[in-house]
């Protein structure tokens, strides 16, 4: 078991692609870490500067006391696991599993054991004679954990491990990977593009956008404080609603203008002005406003009123989700877009009519598409950020 | 694309693949049988029969006591091994040294041959290095020019090598092998190269990552992986080995170390002495290593040895 940290790593290609900009970051002894990022963002370069298959530009590396940069891979003590397995078609699944142990000169009945007693945790007693051809994906994904798991290495890295999976079988091994690597407590570095899994699975997760590192915190802490605007956008299912609005302060009350067309005015809880006294400074000038799915209600007492135009409800059985569109400037695809354009990022972006948003709403609400309907905003809850920086407001 | 994809971009359709179950056989009726399976042993029979028809006539020169081109029939009348008889026994030409001389020199041509371009191949494949673009270019266009063009200065060359190193130099079989491998050495990192270029890199990387040298890539999962390719190129350099007799035939002076392509010449060369049958004797010997070989590697040469390494 061992710590893992980068001082200010750097990654440029030879193309002049620069790929990894100045990242900070240490893995603690038993942590899950995961990366996540859309692609492009570097989360894969970085791993596999960590594994070694990757030169690093400048910055330091160390795994455990030992600064790595210039050791080779197979002496780091390391064990990846790949997105395409990457097993070897001509062994059987036994000596796939073995292989880094034979490489390391392993006595034959030492190797058997714990090739053995690996099958056994993962379920693949069985299937040691097969060839990897013969397994179905879930079971190739199995026997490229256990691969990595019988050298008992320092650190796990995994880039993108489930991908390849469909969508049950990834919950399914998604918990499993968990458990193993809570049990056997090694540091661990994971690689993924879907924020479910990086929020389900990491200890921290680390969010990466163009080569940068834009938070790296514990789920529930990005999920309820998000740095910036991009990772209130990326991280949370369905993502935050978020529109530029003007705010005013009179005294100790605080309100925001939206519209383009028809002006609203949202007031805000006095608390609000008194945990973030940082907004005082944007009093008369444009600012991000961000509410949670969840912080929009049907009851508009006790919070405050927004008039929106609902689009489309989709009902998830415990609760329905109501996209609508909101009068309202939308923020920038520079602000909120992880470089590569992603359609999804574009639906939610909104048009030049406004800002589209969705709301969580209890399973018998009665909404129907189409309707223009006022939603509860709970201000105490909003999320405020710099239209020019991006960054959150929070004190 | 017009494929769904799932919110994550997954693509819908799933890396666990079940293979179809097998279809059940129904028994067919004689007529659907005719028409659906039936044309095709025609057609294979037909294919056979033209292959192997010069064959048959190689088979009635051999065993014909007659030894000549015109007396040759697919059935001779008076069948004998007098052709094999006089291969064998005739102290003037030593076909046995011959046959050995070709087999040897083919062989060690091939595995050589096999060898060295796979690690030449590994090298333009999987490093990036300076001149690599440069080198494989130079490879392919020295294979544009036929070795026997080259077959003065190669004879010049190895007339001076003799002088300093007999061994390998003109007149010697290891020299005249030195020549091959030469001669097969481009054509073979290429073609080598763009099979292992279709090896994925995941696998060097998982490889290097589980302790793996580069040696140990090579030997424990490349070249395993290639058996089909290397099967082949090893199969094709043997054959063309063997039958190569331009340049053995300049290399090669003393009658002892003439390899079997030139020794088989030697039986219808002579102006009044053509002696067809006794040819087609060799011939018919000649042909037994290579079929050997075939039957060996065929268990080798089969395709998707690389399924199931990456994906579904």
């Amino acid at each position: 078991m061992a710590e893992v940290s980068l001082d200010h790593i750097e990654k440029v290609y030879d193309n002049g692609f620069h790929a990894i900009k100045d990242l900070s970051l240490s893995v603690s002894d038993g942590e899950f870490l995961v990366l996540v990022g859309p692609s492009g963002c570097g989360k894969t370069t970085a791993l596999r500067m960590i594994a070694g298959l990757e030169q690093i530009t400048a910055g330091d590396l160390r795994i455990g006391e030992r600064v790595v940069n210039n050791v080779n891979a197979r002496d780091r003590d390391i064990a990846m696991v790949f997105q395409s397995y990457a097993l070897y078609p001509h062994l059987s699944v036994g000596s796939n599993i073995g292989f880094g142990l034979e490489l390391r000169k392993m006595a034959k009945d030492k190797v058997r054991d714990s090739v053995t007693s690996v099958a056994k945790t993962l379920d693949l007693t069985s299937m040691l004679n097969r060839k990897p051809k013969q397994l179905s994906g879930g079971q190739r994904q199995r026997v490229a954990m256990g691969r990595a798991i019988v050298r008992e290495p320092e650190v796990f890295l995994m880039d993108e491990p489930l991908s390849n999976l469909d969508a049950k079988l990834r919950v399914q091994m998604r918990a499993e990977i968990s458990t193993l690597q809570r049990r056997l407590g090694t540091t661990t570095i994971y690689v993924t593009h879907d924020q479910i899994e990086a929020m389900t699975m990491g200890d921290r997760v680390a969010v990466m956008r163009l080569g940068e590192l834009q938070q790296a915190d514990s789920p529930t802490e990005l999920y309820q404080n998000p740095a910036n605007i991009f990772v209130a956008g990326f991280i949370g299912t369905p993502p935050m609603t978020m529109f530029h609005a003007d705010l005013t302060i009179e005294g100790d009350s605080a309100t925001i203008h939206i519209g383009q067309r028809e002006k609203q005015h949202i007031t805000l809880a006095p608390s609000v002005l008194q945990q973030r006294p940082g907004l005082r400074q944007y009093n008369g000038s444009d600012i991000v406003v961000g509410v949670r799915s969840e912080d929009l209600y049907l009851e508009v007492e006790g919070n405050a009123p927004v008039v929106v135009d609902t689009e489309l409800v989709e009902s998830l059985g415990s609760s329905k989700h109501v996209h609508f569109l909101l009068d309202a400037k939308p923020v920038s695809e520079d602000l909120l877009g992880g470089g590569v354009p992603d359609p999804e990022d574009i639906a939610r972006l909104g048009t030049d009519d406004g800002t589209r948003g969705v709301a969580a709403l209890g399973p018998r609400a009665a909404v129907r598409a189409g309707e223009r309907m006022t939603l509860g905003v709970d201000t105490e809850h909003v999320h405020f950020f710099s239209p020019e920086t991006g960054l959150a407001i929070r004190a | 694309m017009a494929q769904t994809t799932l919110t994550s971009g997954i693509p819908a359709q799933s890396a666990v693949r079940t293979p179809p179950p097998a279809p059940k056989r129904r028994r067919l009726a004689p007529h659907q049988w005719l028409a659906q399976y039936a044309w095709r042993h025609v057609v294979m029979v037909i294919a056979a029969a033209y292959a192997l028809f010069p064959v048959a006539y190689v088979f009635g020169a051999a065993f014909n006591p007659l030894n000549s081109i015109g007396g040759t029939e697919i059935w001779p009348k008076n069948p004998s091994l007098e052709n094999f008889r006089s291969l064998l026994t005739d102290p003037t030409q030593p076909f046995a040294s011959w046959y050995r001389n070709g087999v040897i020199v083919a062989a060690c041509a091939s595995v050589f041959n096999v060898l060295l371009g796979s690690c030449a191949a590994y090298a333009f494949s999987r490093f990036r290095f300076k001149g690599r673009k440069v080198g494989m270019m130079t490879l392919l266009f020295v294979q544009m020019f036929p070795s026997f063009l080259a077959l003065t200065a190669i004879y010049i060359i190895m007339g001076q090598v003799q002088d300093v190193f007999p061994a390998v130099g003109l007149d010697s079989l290891a020299g005249l092998m030195l020549v091959y491998l030469a001669g097969a050495m481009g054509v073979n990192a290429w073609f080598l190269k763009g099979f292992f270029d279709t090896v994925p890199m995941e696998l060097d990387e998982s490889a290097k990552v589980d302790g793996a040298t580069h040696g140990q890539i090579f030997w424990g999962i490349i070249l395993p992986l290639s058996a089909p390719v290397l099967s082949v190129t090893g199969l094709l350099g043997f054959t063309g080995t063997l039958n190569e007799y331009v340049l053995a035939s300049r290399l090669i002076q003393t009658p002892e170390k003439r390899t079997l392509a030139m020794g088989l010449q030697q039986y219808i060369s002579g102006q009044f002495d053509k002696r067809w049958g006794t040819f087609s004797a060799g011939a018919l010997l000649a042909g037994i290593p290579v079929i050997l070989i075939f039957l060996i590697l065929q268990r080798n040469i089969v395709s998707g040895l690389t399924q199931g390494s990456v994906k579904g």
